[in-house]
C-alpha cells in the first residue's frame, strides 16, 4: 500500500488548500500531495488566512491541522462545509481529540504516510 | 461379704436422702424458704408476715416481721425503671392492696443498704381467705439485672454502630427484605441531595437514577433492588444520581443483602462511592495524555518529514517510515490505556495490519489475553513489525503459499512467543546483522531480560522470544 508503484494520482488538476501551522510537516504533505496529482497547493497556517485564502479563491479539497498553535481549525471547517468542499483532518490526538460536532468526520492520524493520507482523501471524495 | 456390707450402707444413705427430700416436699414453707426467687407476703396494712432466704439476699438484709417501720417491701429504697424513688405508699403492693388487682412484671430497682442496686421483675398478687375477702399480698420478684445490663449493652452497641455509620464518609443505607428504606446516614443525603421519609421509598432513597450513558433507571431495577432479588452481593455496576437541584453524581454501588442465621433474607445494606473526584482526575489524566501524544506525534510526523526531504529516493527511505509509523501506533496502543499497558493481542495484529492483508489464512495469531507494561510492548511490538516486514519481502508472505503463525503463551509470569514461517523460499541469514535481528537481541535480552532465538532453515524462519512480564 505505501509503495510509491501503487500510487494512483487521482487528485489530477486539484487546488488543494493545506491549513498546517507546522512547517516541516507541510513539506510532507506537499510531496505527498503533487505525488498525488494535485495542480496547485495553497498553504496556510493560522485560521485568519486560511480564511483569507478561501476569500480569494475557493479550493477543489482541504487538508485541516486540528490544532494551529492552540488555535482550532474548526471556522475553516464551518467555511468549507457551507462552500461544499471536502476535506480531511489531520491530527496527533486521532478520533478522541475531535470536537464531537466534527467527529465523525474523516481524520487521518499524525504521522501518516501516502498510503494513510491516500485511503483518507479517497473516503472524503467518495 | 465387703461387698454386701458397702452395698447396704449405700442403700441405707440413698433412703436417708429420699425421707429428707420428701420432708422437704411435704412442707411448703421449707420450699419456699429454699427458692431461688424472692418471694414475701405483706397483711393487708402491708407489714411483712413472711419472706424467705432469697428475698433478704434481693434487699441485702432480713427487717423484722411485722415492724410498722417496714411496709409493703423490705428493701431499703426502691425505684422504678428510669431511677426515681417510689415511695412505700406507691409501691406495687401498696397498689395490690388497694385493688386487689394483680401487678404483673413490674421492673423495680431495689437498693440495698450498702448502696449496690439490682434490677427485678416484681410480681405482686393478692391474697384472699376463703370468704373472698383480701387478707393480704404476695411478691415474687426475681433479679433481672444481667438481662438489664445485657440489654443495655446491646442497645448502646446498636447506638455506637448508628453512630459510626454517620461518621463514615461513604454513603449508606439499609432496607428491610422487601427493600424498604429503613435507615441512611447524612453521606447519602447529601449524595442523593434529599432527605427521603423512611418507610415511603424502595431500594435507594435518590431522587432519579441514570444509567451512565443517560438511560433511566428506573429505582426496581437499581443494583440494590437486583441484588436483594438475586440474594447476592454485587460490586457496581456504576450508575448516576440526579438530584433535585439538577446536579448529578456518579457512583458506584456495592449493594449487599443480609441474611439471619437460618439462611433467611432480613434486608440489605448499600454502600455508595462518589466517583466525582476520580472521573474529575482521570479526565484530567486523560486529558495530560492527550496533549502529550499530540505533541509526540507532531514530532514523529515532523521527523518524517524532514527525513523524507533529506533521504527523497534513498534505499531504506521505506523502512524507515515503516518503523515510525509502527512507533507511532504503538503509542497509540498504550495511550489507549493512559500508558499502563498494552494487548499484546492487539499490537500482534497491526503489526501484521499494514502489510496489504493477508487474507486466505495466511496469518494465524493466537494466544491468551496478556497486558503488557510501556517498554515490553515498545520492544516486542517493534521486532513484530520487523519479523513482518522481512516476511513480506523475503520470508513466507512473499510466497502464495506461505503461511505465517504466531503463537504465545504464559508460564510462571513469563510470556513465551513463537514466529514461524512455512511454505516460502528457505530463509538465509543476512550477511551483515540488521536492525531487525539486532533489535531482536538487544530489545528483547538487554532492555527486557529475556531471551531469543532465531533460526533461519530451509522450510522457512522460525522465532522464538521469551521474557518477564514484570519487569
Amino acid at each position: 500500500m505505501s509503495e510509491a508503484d501503487s500510487v494512483q494520482r487521482f487528485l489530477d488538476r486539484f487546488s488543494v488548500l493545506v491549513v498546517e501551522d507546522e512547517a516541516i510537516i507541510s513539506f510532507l504533505l506537499e510531496d505527498m500531495l503533487v505525488e498525488l496529482g494535485a495542480a496547485e497547493i495553497r498553504h496556510a497556517a493560522t485560521v485568519a488566512a486560511a480564511l483569507a485564502e478561501l476569500d480569494a479563491r475557493r479550493p477543489d479539497l482541504a487538508v485541516l491541522d486540528v490544532n494551529l498553535g492552540g488555535e482550532r481549525v474548526y471556522p475553516v471547517a464551518e467555511r468549507l462545509e457551507a462552500a461544499g468542499v471536502r476535506f480531511v483532518f489531520t491530527t496527533g490526538y486521532g478520533k478522541a481529540g475531535i470536537d464531537p460536532r466534527w467527529a465523525a468526520r474523516i481524520v487521518v492520524q499524525k504521522p501518516f504516510d501516502i498510503g494513510m493520507m491516500t485511503a483518507g482523501l479517497k473516503t472524503v471524495l467518495s | 461379704m465387703s461387698m454386701q456390707a458397702e452395698t447396704s450402707e449405700g442403700t441405707n444413705a440413698t433412703s436417708v436422702a429420699t425421707l429428707a427430700l420428701e420432708r422437704i416436699v411435704r412442707s411448703p414453707s421449707t420450699l419456699v424458704e429454699n427458692l431461688p426467687i424472692g418471694i414475701y407476703t405483706c397483711d393487708r396494712g402491708g407489714l411483712l408476715v413472711q419472706f424467705n432466704r432469697r428475698a433478704a439476699e434481693l434487699w441485702g438484709r432480713a427487717p423484722n416481721l411485722g415492724d410498722p417501720a417496714v411496709r409493703y417491701f423490705g428493701a431499703i429504697n426502691i425505684r422504678d425503671g428510669e431511677g426515681k424513688p417510689i415511695s412505700p405508699d406507691e409501691s406495687p403492693m401498696a397498689q395490690v392492696l388497694a385493688s386487689g388487682q394483680s401487678v404483673r412484671g413490674r421492673e423495680l430497682i431495689v437498693e440495698q443498704p450498702d448502696g449496690r442496686r439490682l434490677t427485678v421483675l416484681a410480681n405482686v398478687d393478692p391474697l384472699f381467705d376463703e370468704q373472698g375477702t383480701l387478707v393480704g399480698g404476695t411478691n415474687c420478684f426475681q433479679d433481672i439485672s444481667e438481662l438489664v445490663e445485657m440489654k443495655g449493652r446491646m442497645r448502646e452497641g446498636r447506638r455506637v454502630a448508628r453512630r459510626v455509620m454517620e461518621a463514615l464518609p461513604a454513603a449508606i443505607y439499609t432496607t428491610d427484605a422487601e427493600g424498604k428504606l429503613l435507615y441512611y446516614n447524612k453521606a447519602a443525603e447529601r449524595l442523593w441531595g434529599v432527605a427521603p421519609k423512611l418507610g415511603d421509598q424502595y431500594w435507594c432513597g435518590s431522587w432519579k437514577i441514570f444509567q451512565p450513558d443517560g438511560t433511566p433507571l428506573p429505582h426496581d431495577r437499581c443494583p440494590m433492588a437486583v441484588a436483594l432479588r438475586e440474594k447476592r452481593a454485587m460490586v457496581g455496576p456504576e450508575a448516576v444520581v440526579a438530584r433535585p437541584d439538577g446536579t448529578r453524581v456518579p457512583f458506584l454501588p456495592y449493594p449487599t443483602p443480609i441474611f439471619d442465621s437460618e439462611g433467611t433474607l432480613i434486608g440489605g445494606v448499600n454502600m455508595l462511592i462518589d466517583l466525582t473526584e476520580q472521573k474529575r482526575a482521570d479526565a484530567q489524566q486523560r486529558g495530560l495524555i492527550d496533549e502529550l501524544n499530540h505533541r509526540v506525534k507532531n514530532t514523529l510526523a515532523t521527523i518524517q518529514s524532514m527525513a523524507a526531504q533529506t533521504t527523497r529516493g534513498a534505499p531504506g527511505e521505506d523502512a524507515f517510515e515503516g518503523r515510525l509509523l509502527a512507533l507511532s501506533r504503538l503509542h497509540d496502543q498504550l495511550s489507549r490505556n493512559l500508558w499502563e499497558s498494552a494487548d499484546f493481542d492487539a499490537i500482534a495484529r497491526d503489526a501484521f495490519a499494514r502489510l496489504g492483508a493477508p487474507a486466505n489464512g495466511q496469518v494465524t495469531i493466537e494466544g491468551p489475553a496478556v497486558h503488557l507494561k510501556p517498554r515490553a510492548a515498545l520492544g516486542l511490538g517493534m521486532v513484530l513489525h520487523e519479523l513482518a516486514c522481512n516476511t513480506q519481502k523475503h520470508g513466507a508472505l512473499s510466497a502464495p503459499a506461505g503461511s505465517v503463525a504466531l503463537a504465545w503463551h504464559v508460564v510462571d509470569g513469563r510470556l513465551f512467543v513463537d514466529w514461524r514461517e512455512k511454505g516460502g523460499p528457505a530463509a538465509v541469514a543476512p550477511k551483515h546483522r540488521g536492525f531487525g535481528t539486532r533489535l531482536l537481541e538487544r530489545a528483547i535480552a538487554h532492555e527486557l531480560g529475556g531471551r531469543s532465538t532465531i533460526d533461519f532453515s530451509a522450510s522457512g524462519l522460525h522465532c522464538t522470544m521469551e521474557i518477564p512480564l514484570s519487569g
